[in-house]
């Protein structure tokens, strides 16, 4: 547990000593305010984040693996990753250390728009359990996003082809929900659609908390995660 | 695997580092071939060869970084294979080219390696580290502004912070200038005096100025080991220089294919 978090206490300490990190910040406050005044700062609407989580949902998907694509290949590309497997660290303390400073990076990254959540209460009356609904759908669909994330920079070797491995992985999910359909029939599509997550997704956004929704995020992740760990091990025993 | 239990029986145990029958196989390459060697406890052995004659790999699989592919490894009393995480403890590695994290401050370094190794006493042992090391200067600086030698002081600091009794260094002065070779060469020198220390190098000059005994690999095999004087005797080369003897030594080994002592 300790060398866990010493792991995800050294990487989340590195995200803030990067551009890249504010930058990311930066790009997520600059889209959610465009959608909030443009969508949701208007006269006569209700005062609801609706609009900006199912924004977020898309946003999260190109920042996410910009947050994680350093995680394990900048280790490697570094000689660092050397440096860990000497160490006591085992290779789940070193993948869950990895997702755990990813998720304090997410946290960081959604805070600021808690201000946004402000101008609601101060213009309106927002309901906060579906703002919350929509918060906790945020950190487990990011979740899934960032251990899907850590995945790709195992696999890979370079930061770029880890961001994009992680990107078209759910752009072509996304695309293919949209075709699905129409393809395999809606008999075969009623058997798939329960795994979509953006469908699962949009229940949170509503004020929506199913169980089962949070449990497929979790499994998911975990998929992800235990994936990520099997694939390393398998490189360090080669 | 072999078994360590046998070679208990008949080999000793000691403190320092003992490998039987150490084979890496990448693929179709041999990296590593049926390697056996000891280090005795507070001794400073110099691990010798071209490019490519298979140190790095043999300290990779020491340092536990590596699994072999057949072979067993002890280090300072610990079986590596049944308990890696007991010898990760009394390891101190340094890496070639002594990767580290540029973008934190040294201190900041030492702080996430004392955590890693979950250290009783951090600031102790971090302050013992630093001093012995020379960083007192330089601890609030971010190491991708230091100069060379002083990364390769932070690597080793970072190496001896958990105070570990046996201390692996892969070309621990490659790539500093004179005077920087000097600095490093004295630091580990002062190290040598209470633990077991095993370091590759080209420089063959480091080797007679630290080493007492070395180690000659050649395409992944034992050619010679002992102190140099035996070795110079073997060879029947009791004038010669180091650089001579090498030659030799590695040019006997390529025109058998085998061991020469």
């Amino acid at each position: 547990m300790r060398t866990c978090s010493a792991i995800a206490g050294r990487d989340f300490r590195s995200f803030f000593l990067f551009p890249s990190g504010y930058v990311v910040i930066a790009l997520f406050l600059l889209g959610n305010s465009i959608v909030f005044m443009g969508d949701v700062f208007v006269q006569g609407q209700p005062a609801t984040m609706r609009s900006i989580f199912d924004f977020d949902v898309v946003l999260l998907l190109f920042l996410c693996p910009a947050v994680t694509m350093r995680s394990v290949c900048e280790e490697r590309r570094l000689g660092t990753l050397e440096l860990i497997a000497a160490s006591p660290a085992s290779t789940t303390s070193f993948i869950v250390g990895k997702f755990l400073s990813a998720l304090a990076s997410l946290i960081v990254i959604l805070l600021p728009t808690l201000v946004l959540v402000m101008l609601l209460e101060v213009y309106g009356q927002p309901d906060y359990g579906e703002i919350a609904s929509g918060y906790l759908g945020l950190l487990l669909v990011g979740s899934m996003y960032l251990s899907s994330g850590i995945l790709a920079s195992v696999v890979s070797g370079s930061q770029t082809i880890a961001y994009l491995l992680s990107v078209f992985f759910f752009v072509l999910l996304s695309l293919g929900r949209e075709a699905l359909p129409g393809w395999i029939g809606p008999d075969a599509w009623s058997v798939i659609k329960p795994f979509d997550p953006f469908l699962r997704m949009q229940d949170f956004t509503i004020g929506l908390v199913d169980s089962s929704n949070v449990l497929f995020f979790i499994l998911l992740t975990s998929w992800f995660l235990l994936a990520s760990i099997a694939v390393l091990e398998t490189e360090r025993r080669s | 695997m072999e078994s360590w239990c046998g070679l208990q029986a008949t080999e000793g145990q000691h403190d320092g580092i003992i490998v039987r029958g150490l084979v890496k196989r990448f693929g179709r390459i041999l990296a590593v071939d049926n390697l056996d060697l000891d280090v005795e406890p507070g001794s400073v052995v110099g691990f010798l060869g071209h490019n490519g004659a298979g140190k790095t790999t043999s300290m990779r699989m020491i340092c536990g970084v590596l699994p072999p592919t057949r072979g067993s490894i002890r280090v300072g009393g610990h079986d590596l294979q049944a308990n890696p995480s007991g010898a990760a403890g009394i390891i101190g590695y340094l890496p070639e080219g002594s990767p580290l994290y540029p973008e934190l401050r040294v201190l900041e370094y030492l702080r996430f390696r004392s955590r890693l190794y979950s250290l009783q006493d951090p600031v102790g042992s971090i302050d013992r580290a630093v001093d012995r090391c020379g960083l007192r200067d330089v601890v609030t600086r971010p190491i991708g502004q230091l100069s060379r030698g002083y990364r390769q002081r932070v690597g080793l600091a970072a190496a001896i912070l958990h105070d570990p009794a046996v201390l692996v260094l892969d070309e621990p002065t490659s790539g500093l200038d004179p005077l920087q070779v000097i600095e490093v060469r004295q630091l580990i020198e002062e190290l040598s005096e209470d633990r077991t220390i095993l370091l590759s190098t080209h420089v063959l000059q480091e080797v007679e100025a630290i080493c007492d005994r070395v180690i000659l690999l050649a395409r992944g095999r034992l050619v010679a080991q002992g102190d140099l004087a035996s070795l110079r005797s073997e060879a029947g080369m009791e004038s010669a220089s180091l650089e001579d003897l090498f030659v030799s030594l590695t040019a006997k080994a390529f025109s058998s294919g085998g061991s020469v002592s």
